[in-house]
């Protein structure tokens, strides 16, 4: 049997976008996704530890993590739903057969998420409230194994999506009368392993960055020096250590897991061969400005890192559409499915996108007018 | 059968859709209608300059943002998640038609995000004018979001004018939309005054004073909002299809439903009017609870309704709810059900290739000669992807029961005559080959007639059926 037999028929509707327009919105999409994802991914865990072994310093920094992780975790999500949108438009062939064969799986990361969200929010009102009861510290650990877990079970779809050769195998492993089970995972795919850590790698490093972030700008009046100091030093240590992984499990998915037949290509294109050395070095230049101010916090230089890490995200982003597009066009080349394009209600879209930015906008720069009066007394250097 | 269907024993996996709908339907409706009650109040509030209705509110807003921002959202991208899953080939078909619906759904979505915690967290540290502005932002992109989501969800019962050829915005100006934006928008309103009631009720036990405030102030929105749902209910009825009304006509528990609806509607609406519109400060949680209770029970009855109108389509005229499109039913039932599924053909060529032709395909008159269980096995794959939709084996609308002491014959007419045994099922899509194939398996499954039942007839037809599994298990062998 062929891989390609279980690859369904194309829409008879045709794609409403150009395909490049449809790949734009789902980087894009997977760029916004990733910031705060990252920041619960790693996040929580710290919130966990700290919480539980935490002194002083340490503490205080689960604490103010745990302050802030609904609205990351809010916002995350929405952001979530816009490349799975678009990845439902482009590559419905390969995600919707991934989805159905571990159903069971992909269906509980509702559940699982729905226990990791209120867990975040038992946390951080108990936190708020100052009466951290067992309960609230168990359901922070609840949260950030279950933030661990749905992870994995992204790898898994994800990466199965472009795993065509084993469907067939775990169809029939897995399916009682020609329907699957939804028992399926992609536990034999080489790739999945490095890939799952390879996001946990790039979470930490987010995380180290959003830690200097939030000592900087948010709730600076009950923000001390001590406490800036200290959390220079932590998140450069942190930051270092998400290179770590990130560069283990990089090397581990691009030389001992990605195959000949999509490396091969990667090699031939010019454009490839810049982007993917870059996306592999670039979190050295934040680890340099996080170096820069191990020994006290600077508004420009946070800044700079903040904007730099979103620059290694959309490396990341860019790089792991360009391999997705290698994996799957290899079956299927849906880049040239039939467009049918839908201008009005897509100049619609684009005129709302910005009037939705510009109103977010508005509202951010209302919460910084407030967070800077309440701030007056305290100067950052 | 563009796709592998998901198998959930007893259950089927459209159900999970349905459930996940249901409890989402209860909170969404509540984050819409209680977005526009809060910024209303909050304004008012701050115009009267009223310091304890305001720290209510606050404390209300707390428990909506618990509820809806995580609850509300969760189990809505869970609706996503399911349809992918349980109907892939519709939401495929959905998604190519709307992706700019969604993708305006979701601009809304994250200003609701940002707006409702800007509006919570920073309570007291706004100006009041930026504070109640803020709290209109949410109310606005909350409301236009469920306006966006009920063309789409409108669009499943009634496609209109809309053919493949044209664009979203045929789809979504459907013949229901508006009325069922209006019975939504009603709904919303309802549910929010019950969610007070029912907080308020515990939150303000001891504070009748302000509790009175409250309930007066709120079951105005409530009134609002039944008589909206009573007048938009009413407008859906008289526009939706034919085939619709007669499923809510013919089916007894479908008719009584909807009468329940407009009769729970015009009940709290007099409730409220007499309650706490006329005598506030009676409101104690047991009948919060009871209020809330009901309107709940009429929500979730109008979701159900609206679900079950649809059948057999999931789009209309243009999925089935087996998940094929109308236009290829004619193809498969040339080609062989079996053998136009993409996965079936797979599986089965995998699992017999015996019966497999030299140009690949299935090889019927081969699967006709296979034992009796074998080709019970292979009608098993047909009632998968072709019943299991809307049917379990045993359990929900379980096969066996339905055709219970039926006889062969009976199985097999109704099989090649689904559409015609009722309109709300899909018509037959498979050959003849694959009607006996499929009959076989449901003969396997279907119980006996209950024992001691003493007619003569029946008694001597179920001694026909066994006799004849037998004597052709027999002749296998
Ligand atoms: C779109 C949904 C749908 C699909 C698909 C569907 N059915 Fe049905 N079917 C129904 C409904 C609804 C009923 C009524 C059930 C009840 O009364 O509980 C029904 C009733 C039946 C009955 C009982 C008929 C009677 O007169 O009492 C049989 C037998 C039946 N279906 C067989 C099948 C078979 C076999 C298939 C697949 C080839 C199938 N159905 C596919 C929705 C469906
Ligand atoms: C319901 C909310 C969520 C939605 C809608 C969502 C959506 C998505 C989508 C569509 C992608 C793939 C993007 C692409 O490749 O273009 C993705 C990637 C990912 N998400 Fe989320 N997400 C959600 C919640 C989470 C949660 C709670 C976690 C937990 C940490 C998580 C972790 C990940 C990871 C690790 C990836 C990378 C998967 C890979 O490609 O290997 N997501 N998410």
């Amino acid at each position: 049997m062929n891989p390609t037999d279980l690859i369904g028929p194309a829409s008879p509707l045709g794609n409403p976008a150009p395909f490049w327009f449809i790949t734009f919105f789902k980087v894009l999409g997977l760029i916004l996704h990733m910031i705060p994802m990252n920041v619960w991914f790693a996040g929580m865990i710290l919130v966990a530890v700290f919480s539980t072994f935490g002194k002083n310093h340490s503490l205080e920094l689960a604490h103010r993590l745990s302050r802030t992780m609904p609205a990351v975790v809010a916002l995350g999500i929405n952001l979530g739903i816009v490349p799975l949108l678009f990845t439902q438009v482009g590559y419905y062939q390969f995600y919707y057969p991934a989805g159905v064969l571990m159903a069971r799986a992909w269906f509980s990361v509702i559940v699982i998420l729905l226990f990791a969200y209120y867990g975040v929010y038992v946390y951080s009102l108990s936190v708020r409230s100052n009466r951290r009861t067992k309960f609230a510290l168990t359901s922070a650990w609840i949260s950030s194994i279950a933030f661990v877990l749905i992870s994995f079970l992204f790898a898994n779809n994800f990466s199965l999506m472009a795993n065509v050769n084993d469907w067939i195998h775990i169809y029939t492993r897995t399916s009682e009368s020609g329907a699957a089970l939804g028992t399926g995972l992609n536990t034999a795919d080489p790739t999945l392993i490095p890939r799952w850590l390879m996001m946990f790698g790039i979470a930490i490093t987010t995380t180290a960055v959003f830690i200097v972030f939030d000592a900087v700008f948010f709730k600076r009046k009950d923000t001390s020096d001590n406490y800036r100091k200290w959390a220079g030093k932590f998140a450069f240590a942190f930051y270092t250590l998400g290179i770590v992984v990130y560069a283990v499990m990089g090397s581990w998915y691009v030389f001992g897991a990605l195959g000949e037949s999509v490396l091969n290509p990667i090699g031939q294109s010019s454009f490839m061969k810049i982007l993917f050395p870059l996306t592999a070095i670039s979190p050295g230049l934040v680890w340099i400005a996080l170096f820069a101010q191990r020994k006290g916090l600077r508004k420009a230089t946070t800044i700079t890192a903040g904007t730099l890490q979103v620059f290694v995200i959309t490396l990341n982003a860019v790089s792991r559409q360009w391999v997705q597009n290698e994996e799957i066009f290899k079956f299927k080349d849906v880049s040239q499915l039939p467009v049918q394009v839908q201008w009005s209600p897509m100049i619609v879209f684009l005129l709302l996108f910005v009037i939705g930015l510009t109103v977010v906008g508005w509202m951010i720069a209302k919460i910084a007018e407030v967070e800077k009066r309440g701030a007056e007394e305290i100067q950052v250097k | 059968m563009h796709y592998p269907w998901w198998y959930v024993p007893n259950f089927t996996a459209p159900m999970l859709i349905a459930g996940i709908a249901t409890i989402h339907v209860f909170v969404s409706l509540y984050a819409v209608g209680g977005g526009i009650v809060l910024a209303g109040e909050v304004s008012h509030a701050y115009k009267s300059n009223d310091r304890p209705m305001l720290d209510y509110l606050r404390t209300h807003t707390l428990f909506f943002i618990l509820l809806t921002v995580v609850f509300g959202a969760i189990t809505g991208v869970g609706i996503w998640w399911t349809i992918g899953l349980a109907s892939p080939l519709a939401t495929e078909s959905l998604i190519h038609i709307f992706v700019f619906g969604w993708a305006m759904e979701y601009v809304f979505f994250v200003i609701e995000i940002v707006s409702a915690f800007v509006f919570h967290y920073y309570w007291g540290r706004l100006d009041p004018k930026t504070h109640a502005a803020i709290g209109w932002i949410y109310a606005i992109s909350a409301y236009i979001s469920l306006v966006l989501i009920t063309g789409i969800t409108a669009f499943q019962l009634d496609i209109g004018n809309w053919t493949p050829e044209k664009g979203m915005w045929t789809a979504f100006f459907n013949p229901q939309t508006i009325p069922q934006i209006m019975a939504r928008s009603g709904a919303a309103l309802l549910l929010a005054s019950l969610y007070i009631y029912l907080h308020a009720a515990f939150k303000l036990r001891n504070d009748v004073h302000l509790r009175s405030l409250v309930e007066n102030r709120v079951s105005k929105w409530g009134m609002a909002g039944a008589a909206l749902v009573t007048a938009g209910g009413a407008w859906w009825y008289v526009n939706i299809p034919e085939s619709a009304k007669s499923a809510l006509a013919g089916a007894s528990a479908l008719n009584i439903l909807t009468a329940l609806i407009f009769l729970a509607s015009a009940v709290v609406f007099f409730m409220l009017y007499f309650g706490p519109y006329r005598h506030p400060g009676w409101l104690n949680p047991g009948f919060a609870i009871l209020y809330f209770l009901l309107g709940i029970a009429a929500t979730g009855t109008g979701e159900f309704i609206r679900e079950g109108a649809r059948k057999p389509y999931i789009v209309y005229n243009y999925v089935t709810g087996n998940n094929v499109l109308v236009s290829e039913i004619p193809k498969l039932q040339a080609s062989g059900y079996l053998n136009g599924g993409v996965w079936t053909r797979a599986y089965l060529k995998e699992q017999y290739p015996q019966a497999v032709t030299k140009d690949g395909n299935i090889d019927y008159a081969e699967m006709l000669k296979l034992p009796v269980a074998e080709q019970v096995k292979v009608g098993k794959v047909l009632f998968q992807y072709h019943c299991n939709d809307c049917h379990s084996t045993n359990g929900f609308s379980g096969l066996d029961r339905l055709t219970q002491g039926w006889t062969r014959d009976m199985i097999s007419t109704v099989v090649t005559h689904l559409n015609k045994a009722h309109y709300f099922m899909p018509p037959w899509c498979g050959n003849d080959a694959e009607a006996v194939l499929i009959t076989e398996f449901i003969q396997s499954l279907s119980e006996p007639t209950p024992a001691g039942m003493k007619f003569s007839e029946e008694e001597s037809s179920e001694k026909e059926k066994t006799s004849n599994l037998a004597a052709r298990e027999e002749s296998d062998r």
